[in-house]
């Protein structure tokens, strides 16, 4: 690996649909409104935008998807990059974007995200293609994240001694942060007593163990610091950036506690020339609370195999915790945009104005985008211009 | 939910990789990929060795025992065609030959399930495509 430098590219502007149920409202128009949404945060037109930057939805996995979205939203871009890498796909594109920007191969880059996932076609639909080919697997009844993601949480629990409680604690925290967050889907305070009361989905991860199902749409777009700089809304520094993938299965015997993240994060916090001690909130990739406990540990916030005892000290709370964390309640509690929601959130915590959930006087942020049942990771670190 | 996304029961796909093992557990024997350059042993199949790249793979036949790495006990039927038989228990199985595979533990009290717990193989046709033979897994008779 070459000289780690911070990109230039900084982020303008954050934008999403409101989160839930949208019954008939396509992919399509999720991700348009998005779209729409983040240009009117930063005030820049769609004619500004000449690099577009996405992922197809998952329910209904397209190729081509970047030129048919384009179409829909009127572009004529100078680059166009669709990448498929899961939960890390959003990072992963802005990483290319700000690349893009850096070499001036484009100024104004939206990276565009929507599903109806709650409403729409089932989430298994696009399991069953992805399983095509691996019906080794799916033929045996291994279907749905959850019950792919179990395998991990059930092998990490037995190696470290993880309590249901720890698990639960995450949950706890992140909906405690979406009671404060308006536009949170779920907003019912949720107790221990009901983590724990709560059905079991795919041992052992039970009903608030997993990620909530959104039909909603979400995009943030990337600008050169002089285009930024004209804009009324201050830009967000982008310090660092990493990714990692573990493509190897099992073959590494460690794969199912140990991520990719703990390259990825290396990576972005050499780029940034920070530690995570230097870091005031974090946005984890909360597909399933074992992903969190596994991440904080990979991004070094925690010894390995004491993510849970971190969580469980109440350290990912905004109210007085060590590393506030999905201050908006994450994937878990206020919407499930596969990793666009851990971008946004960052860039609006570093604004510092989102009230009740504001984690007071935060000036660097870290988010991660984890996928592809443990093979795929991407981290960035993002700070206060 | 419109008829255009009836998703059928998930079945396995015979490929120019994967044909040897279903033909494997048709004929009883579980197969795994052995590398005759480098002496890796991998399940999936993969057109090469996934260690040295070496086409000059073969399929071995395994002895069918093993024990549990990981497993879960599926409580919510993510497809109808198992709404009858949840919970069930899916495992990745390590053979004593070294690759791990995913299968299903049954008969099993989903309870008495735990990673390390020596397990064997046996195989049944797929109800609804007798074409495919599935291998499955149970607790060892005590001499594994």
């Amino acid at each position: 690996m070459g000289t780690l430098r911070p990109p230039r590219a900084v982020i303008a502007g954050v934008g999403h649909t409101s989160f839930g149920k949208h019954p008939g409202t396509s992919a399509w128009r999720l991700q348009v409104d998005a779209f729409r949404a983040a240009l009117e945060d930063c005030g820049l037109q769609a004619s500004d935008v000449d690099g577009l930057f996405t992922e197809s939805q998952f329910s209904e996995p397209l190729l081509m998807h970047g030129s048919l979205l384009g179409r829909q939203l009127g572009l004529r871009p100078d680059v166009l990059s669709t990448q498929s890498q899961g939960g890390a796909t959003c990072m992963s594109l802005c990483q290319t974007a700000a690349e893009m920007i850096d070499r001036g191969m484009c100024k104004v880059a939206a990276v565009v995200y929507g599903d109806n996932a709650k409403t729409g076609m089932p989430n298994i639909y696009g399991l069953a293609q992805m399983g095509r080919g691996q019906a080794d697997f799916v033929a045996h009844g291994l279907l749905g994240g959850p019950a792919m993601e179990a395998l991990s949480a059930m092998r990490y629990k037995h190696t470290y001694g993880v309590t249901d409680e720890m698990f639960g604690s995450v949950a706890v925290a992140f909906r405690e942060h979406a009671v404060a967050t308006s536009h949170a889907q779920y907003r019912d305070p949720l107790s221990m007593e009901a983590y724990l009361a709560s059905r079991y989905i795919a041992e052992p991860l039970r009903l608030y163990d997993c990620t909530i199902a959104s039909d909603g749409g979400a995009c943030i777009i990337l600008t050169a610091p002089e285009v930024a700089a004209d804009l009324a809304r201050p830009a967000v520094r982008v310090l660092g950036m990493g990714q990692a993938h573990n493509l190897d299965g099992l073959r590494d015997r460690d794969h199912y506690t140990h991520f990719a993240g703990a390259r990825a994060s290396k990576t972005a916090y050499a780029m940034a020339g920070l530690g995570p001690d230097d870091i005031d909130v974090a946005q984890f990739y909360d597909c399933f609370t074992s992903t969190v406990l596994i991440t904080l540990e990979d991004y070094g916030f925690a010894p390995k195999g004491e993510g849970g005892a971190f969580a469980l000290e109440g350290n990912l709370r905004i109210d007085g915790g060590r590393l506030p964390s999905n201050t908006d309640g994450g994937m878990l509690s206020c919407g499930n945009v596969t990793g666009w929601g851990q971008v946004i959130e960052a860039t609006k915590q570093l604004r510092g104005d989102q009230g009740p959930r504001q984690v007071q006087g935060a000036a660097t942020a870290i988010c991660s985008g984890h996928g592809g049942f443990q093979a795929n990771h991407a981290t960035m670190i993002l700070a206060v211009a | 939910m419109s008829s255009q996304w009836e998703i059928p029961k998930p079945e396995p796909t015979k490929n120019e990789e994967t044909t040897p093992f279903w033909e494997g557990t048709a004929a009883g024997e579980l197969r795994f990929q052995e590398c005759e350059e480098c002496g890796n042993r991998q399940l999936p199949a993969a057109p090469a060795c996934v260690a040295c790249l070496s086409p000059k793979v073969v399929w071995r036949a395994s002895a069918g025992r093993g024990t549990v790495f990981s497993y879960t006990v599926i409580h919510h039927a993510f497809h109808p065609a198992f709404a009858a038989e949840v919970p069930y228990v899916v495992a990745d199985v390590e053979l004593d030959e070294g690759p791990i595979l995913v299968s299903g533990i049954r008969p099993v009290d989903p309870a008495a399930v735990s990673i390390g717990m020596a397990v064997e193989v046996w195989f049944e046709p797929m109800a609804d495509n007798p074409e495919y033979v599935l291998h499955w897994f149970r607790p060892a008779g005590g001499e594994s």
